[in-house]
């Protein structure tokens, strides 16, 4: 397997361009985090300024500005991390109690919140950024109340790194996880190109393996084998067809052959010459009519539902073959009735219904005996199919025969005297397959029932 | 009648040439398509025969080409495609009829006759009578010798296209596509059996008889042999 047409495989882009958008969401979430965190932690600094504001305001009014700087003496020497900043200023500019060296200018001579850089004393900590409140009091004096921030920033930075490190686990998995996602596709891929490249180099029996896990690619390889099946089971048709046409077509010609090689032998006079080219070409007729036959059955079956199919009545397909057989049927003494009901509807081809429906109702007065019935029925099953039904009195196809009669060229051994060539059922068969009708043959106590059921038209 | 022959494979037109020959015709043959388009619209002609396939130009073009340049000359379409699309298609594309290959040559004949004749009948008719059989098509009724006859609804349109074509030859596929308008191959003469009740009615108390039958080709009906 190639690391290049890996990278190519719609798996691994799919996985990337998810990988791509997790990613900015990702960081989307971090800057949103981050920003809600600082802002909670500047709040909470703000809190606390302002409640060390309220104390000192406290000690203020109760004990004055000695008491005042004198409580900012002792919480100065409190704070050993160094987190709070205090400044008491006289309004002559000298400091008076904090550990601030001097009035910040970034204050200057504003009243309220700001914030500004600086390096508390007596500590050894780098610069820290303080958030503070200046207030002024009475006489000048001024106070400066703050806060160091760097608790705040080591919060943030420690969120920025677990989201980062997050981020960065993400897209390594991501990456990974891609990787061997569209390998495994990939695998299952080749596989089933390597199944369909056997089949092209001519080994039909090739088939895709199946994992067993049910997956899309399992039913993929599925259709694909039941294709295969199919497109096998239709090239053993098509060898065992040309098998039975060299075999059926030879008789036929021999017969041809053989008759104009007899008349050849010796002189004849002309009557002789004349009736032996009648005979030939009517066999040639027959053969031709075989032929086309075959080229009909072969139409139907290799063509899907047309779009020249058109809606059709039922009733008047049955109708009119009743009518063009009847006085065949009343020459041998059969009675052809037609059971039709009317205002059905079904889609086909007008001819080939036709000739399906002549084909059997030829086959049913020609094997039922002088004085049966032959019977065209119409009518709608329980399902709601519509059903054409030809039912005839005379001796049947025994069950073991009747898948075997709609292949082509098989004549019951019964029938092999009387004229046909064995291919009017395999056209019916063949029609009903193009049409989506489902083809049954049945016994009729006594005698052969042909049902085609229309799905609805 | 003068015949022209549209059709690339010589032995098959060398064929048919010398059959309509003998049949009297007066039979031209081109064996390109753009030939036979030359020949089809820079003479007259009483039938063109054209096959669908040939080299240069194919014979529904020519069709086609013939009647765009206002030429009502009848065309009989032959073609080895026989499926019901291809006969359409030969149809639409401005053919009188379609006549699928390989052919019996008395099918041929029949056709061509019948196609030379539809030009000249061509205005409606309500009466149709030959001898003494008459049939009345807007009271759909005939009689012969004065005396009616009764026939079934089909029975009346197959003597009706016999009559139509009276004193030419009608084969059974002509009869099957023309009266029953079903193309299909019956495996039975059925034909045979409807006309010989059609005979029963029509002939059986009359003379002379109207309907021969053409030994090898189909049916006729006239008044003498």
């Amino acid at each position: 397997m190639q690391s290049a047409s890996l990278l190519r495989t719609t798996t691994f882009r799919l996985a990337l361009s998810y990988l791509g958008i997790f990613t900015v969401s990702a960081i989307a979430l971090l800057a949103l985090v981050s920003w809600s965190t600082s802002m909670f932690i500047e709040w909470q600094v703000q809190e606390t300024v302002e409640a060390e504001a309220t104390g000192l305001s406290e000690v203020y009014r109760d004990r004055d500005l000695a008491g005042l700087s004198e409580v900012i003496g002792q919480r100065v020497k409190q704070d050993i991390d160094g987190r709070a900043t205090y400044l008491l200023m006289g309004g002559d500019g000298l400091m008076v109690a904090g550990n601030l060296r001097g009035w910040p200018a970034e204050v200057g001579d504003q009243l309220g919140w700001a914030r500004f850089r600086v390096l508390p004393m007596g500590s050894l900590n780098p610069p820290s950024e303080v958030m503070a409140h200046a207030y002024e009091l009475a006489d000048g004096y001024r106070l400066l109340v703050g806060r160091s921030l760097a608790d705040a920033k080591r919060v943030k930075s420690a969120i920025h790194r677990a989201l980062g490190w997050g981020l960065a686990l993400t897209i390594l998995l991501g990456v990974v996880g891609g990787y061997f996602t569209s390998r495994h596709m990939l695998q299952r891929v080749e596989e089933m190109s390597r199944t369909a490249k056997l089949i092209v180099g001519g080994d039909m029996t090739s088939r895709m393996q199946l994992s067993g896990t049910e997956d899309e690619f399992d039913s993929l390889a599925q259709s694909f084998n039941e294709m295969m099946d199919e497109i096998e089971r239709l090239l053993e048709g098509i060898r065992t067809v040309s098998d039975n046409i060299a075999h059926d077509l030879r008789t036929p010609l021999n017969r041809l052959r053989s008759r104009i090689d007899l008349v050849l032998l010796k002189p004849s006079d002309c009557d002789t010459y004349r009736r032996t080219l009648e005979e030939t070409l009517a066999e040639a007729d027959n053969l031709l009519a075989t032929f086309n036959a075959l080229l009909t059955i072969s139409h139907a079956e290799s063509a899907a539902r047309l779009e020249r199919f058109e809606e059709l009545d039922p009733a008047r397909l049955a109708g009119d073959v009743v009518e063009l057989y009847e006085p065949l049927a009343e020459e041998k003494d059969i009675r052809l009735t037609c059971r039709a009901e009317a205002g059905l509807a079904i889609r086909g081809d007008r001819h080939l219904l036709f000739q399906v429906l002549a084909n059997l109702v030829d086959n049913a007065v020609k094997y039922t005996p002088a004085g049966g019935t032959v019977v065209v029925a119409v009518e709608v099953e329980a399902g709601g199919d519509v059903a054409m039904e030809v039912a005839d009195s005379g001796a049947g196809i025994p069950a073991e025969a009747r898948e075997a009669v709609l292949e082509r060229f098989v004549r019951l051994d019964a029938n092999r005297s009387t004229p046909g060539n064995g291919l009017g059922l395999s056209l019916v068969k063949a029609v009903a397959r193009q049409h989506g009708a489902i083809l049954s043959l049945d016994d009729n106590h006594p005698g052969l029932k042909v049902r085609l059921a229309f799905g609805p038209a | 009648m003068r015949i022209l022959v549209i059709e690339d494979d010589s032995e098959a037109a060398a064929y048919m040439a010398k059959g309509l020959r003998e049949a009297g015709h007066v039979v031209d043959h081109a064996a390109t398509g753009t030939d036979g388009l030359f020949l089809a619209t820079s003479e007259r002609w009483d039938v063109m025969i054209v096959d669908r396939m040939l080299p240069g130009l194919d014979g529904l073009s020519i069709i086609q080409a013939v009647r765009a340049a206002g030429i009502l000359t009848p065309v009989l379409v032959l073609s080895a495609l026989g499926k019901v699309d291809d006969r359409v298609r030969g149809l639409k594309a401005g053919g009188d009829d379609y006549l699928v290959k390989p052919y019996a040559f008395a099918e041929l004949m029949a056709r061509i006759e019948a196609l030379s004749r539809r030009v000249s009948s061509a205005q409606p008719e309500t009466r149709l009578k030959v001898e003494d059989l008459e049939m009345d098509l807007l009271g759909r009724s005939v009689s012969r010798s004065g005396k009616p006859i009764d026939l079934q609804p089909r029975e009346f349109r197959l003597l009706e296209y016999l009559m139509r074509h009276a004193g030419q030859v009608v084969t059974r596929t002509m009869l099957l596509e023309n009266v029953w308008e079903y193309h299909f191959d019956p495996q039975t003469n059925l034909i045979d059996v409807h006309i010989s009740r059609l005979r029963q009615k029509v002939d059986k108390d009359f003379d002379p008889p109207l309907i021969h039958t053409v030994r090898g080709a189909g049916y006729s009906l006239r008044a003498v042999r």
